[in-house]
């Protein structure tokens, strides 16, 4: 009994130590971003600001337009997500519920091209966007993520449908219901925590996507949220409260996404999408 | 009928996939072998092996390789260890583990380079809140400068690439242990067997198959992820954090020379066709599940 109460203890100084870990990085940049500037340049550091201050913030959407960058951002996010979903349940259905001619093969390369980083094919990329006159436009970076995010979507919508039984469709076929009706008014309500992990996994990588971004969009106004955090770098005399302005902005979506689809995402892990 | 529904329904996803993602790996072959910059871009002139020929030649590149071996080897086996370790200690259920998974788990969603450029404050040499706490908890005297001195600048970028990837290697393993027979540990508790006896005996030996894909995995993606030196080095200083990836970036940003990242990428892909080929054939033989 005694031996028991000493693994619980360990467990929770354990599980708390590691608590502050894992949180405090986070925490002490937004700490940074409310900070006056003066208060940023300190040895030993002052931990609280002596009043905390938005200037930071302001300073972030008016001189620094990152209203700009953060709408670019969105919208890049939103539709790649948004199609890549569409199109990995569509892809998904088929290659689980259907017998064809080289479906193994498919399946193999999903797996190997979720695998590939995406800067290790920008170059290539960018010579045939740049042809197509692509490069300095959202189009150009929308298609390229949706690329990668219907690729591996498609390796989640298959892991999430071996799960559905194939009865309830076939129950619908014989009522009438067409294949595609089927997809649609039977299949797709009941994979909608699957649709939302898909839609949730893309939406994180194309939101924090940065190096095709940076060789694509060189323009001030095309400019995606990274890729004005990695000019931001290159500019001499940046205050490090801005950039951590710039910082919390770019991480506190992806981190609204996760707290929402959580348990899904976790599920979606786990079943078989194995981009970290 | 059958077959025009397959074909429009794999469509979409396929025609992107084969046109933009493995299409450009062999487009990026042939520039390898070609003097293409920002420049002449619609003019390329072939070169042969000229652009292989450079990077051989230069006296860093033995540097760089081990660079990228070094951050593979302890960036997996630090996530490895910390991310079980975290596992076993979430494994029994307790009142609010939901809440505490939610965050401690959250670094998996952020952007590796915004985490780069996050901890790269943390670590500054002269206002950072490291620095900081190790002066007042008196283990050192006078700031260090984490990213600045070529002596930790490896150090610093792999600690940080491990606090990122612990929550990753976590969640897998905590659904692998999950999968354990509870009447294989029953069967150790009559036997009287401790801790050390459960996880090397039972626990490790059946969750293998997870473990070993996990990590081939991870391997991967790690050699693959130059986001969080991005952010935090670029690597530097006196390129003491170059791996190969980074290598490739900074030919492309700062000398614009893409036929030279191409054949780095070249290197990098061949590296990551022999993964694939080992990763791939396990999957065949249904050492884990396809």
């Amino acid at each position: 009994m005694k031996k028991r109460k000493v693994g619980t203890i360990f467990r929770v100084v354990a599980l708390s130590l590691y608590l502050v870990f894992a949180v405090f990085p986070l925490a002490w940049i937004f700490l940074t971003s409310i900070k006056p500037a003066t208060e940023v340049y300190t040895f030993p550091v002052r931990y609280l600001p002596s009043r905390p201050t938005l200037e930071a913030y302001r300073y972030l959407f008016s001189f620094a337009r990152f209203g700009v960058y953060f709408k670019n951002s969105f919208i890049v996010t939103v539709v790649s997500a948004g199609l890549s979903t569409v199109f990995a349940v569509m892809a998904g259905y088929v290659l689980t519920r259907e017998r064809f001619k080289f479906r193994e093969v498919l399946v193999l390369v999903l797996f190997f091209v979720q695998m590939l980083p995406t800067y290790l094919v920008m170059i290539p990329l960018f010579t045939m966007f740049s042809r197509l006159k692509l490069t300095n436009s959202l189009v150009g970076v929308i298609t390229v993520y949706t690329s990668f995010g219907s690729a591996f979507g498609t390796i989640m919508a298959r892991a999430f449908l071996r799960n559905i039984p194939k009865d309830i469709e076939e129950a619908a076929m014989i009522d009438g219901c067409s294949k595609p009706g089927a997809l649609l008014r039977v299949v797709v309500p009941v994979l909608l925590p699957g649709i939302g992990a898909i839609f949730s996994f893309c939406f994180v990588n194309s939101w924090n996507e940065v190096f095709t971004a940076i060789l694509f969009l060189h323009s001030d106004h095309k400019m995606t949220v990274p890729v004005a955090l990695y000019s931001f770098v290159s500019k001499a005399g940046i205050q490090w409260n801005v950039m951590a302005a710039g910082l919390v902005v770019a991480l506190v979506p992806t981190i609204c996404v996760f707290a929402f689809a959580q348990r899904y995402i976790v599920q979606g892990l786990t079943q078989g999408a194995l981009k970290g | 009928m059958k077959k025009l529904w397959v074909v429009l329904m794999l469509l979409p996803t396929f025609s992107l996939v084969f046109l933009l993602n493995l299409y450009p790996l062999v487009r990026g072959g042939v520039i390898s072998f070609q003097r293409l910059t920002v420049f002449n871009l619609n003019n390329p002139r072939y070169v042969g092996l000229a652009n292989y020929e450079t990077i051989l030649r230069d006296p860093n590149f033995p540097r760089i390789l081990w660079n990228t071996l070094v951050w593979i080897a302890w960036s997996v086996s630090l996530q490895f260890i910390f991310g079980l370790i975290l596992a076993l200690l979430l494994e029994k259920p307790f009142k609010g583990r939901g809440a505490y998974m939610g965050f401690v788990f959250y670094p998996w969603a952020l952007s590796g380079f915004a985490i780069g450029l996050l901890w790269s404050w943390l670590l500054n040499g002269q206002f950072g809140v490291v620095n900081d706490l190790l002066v007042r908890m008196r283990f050192i005297k006078v700031p260090i400068g984490f990213l600045s001195d070529e002596r930790f600048a490896m150090m610093s970028v792999i600690l940080v690439n491990v606090w990122y990837g612990i929550p990753f290697f976590a969640i897998m393993l905590l659904a692998a242990l999950q999968s354990v027979p509870r009447e294989l540990y029953e069967a150790a508790q009559i036997d009287g067997a401790g801790f050390f006896q459960r996880l090397f005996g039972i626990t490790l030996p059946y969750i293998r198959p997870t473990v070993v894909s996990t990590i081939l995995l991870r391997i991967i993606w790690v050699m693959n992820f130059p986001d969080i030196i991005y952010g935090m080095t670029r690597g530097g200083p006196a390129g003491v954090t170059t791996i190969l990836s980074v290598q490739m970036l900074n030919v492309v940003y700062y000398r614009n020379n893409f036929g030279l990242a191409s054949a780095l990428g070249v290197i990098v892909t061949a590296v990551l066709l022999a993964f694939a080929v080992v990763y791939l054939s396990l999957l065949e033989k249904g050492e884990f599940e396809l």
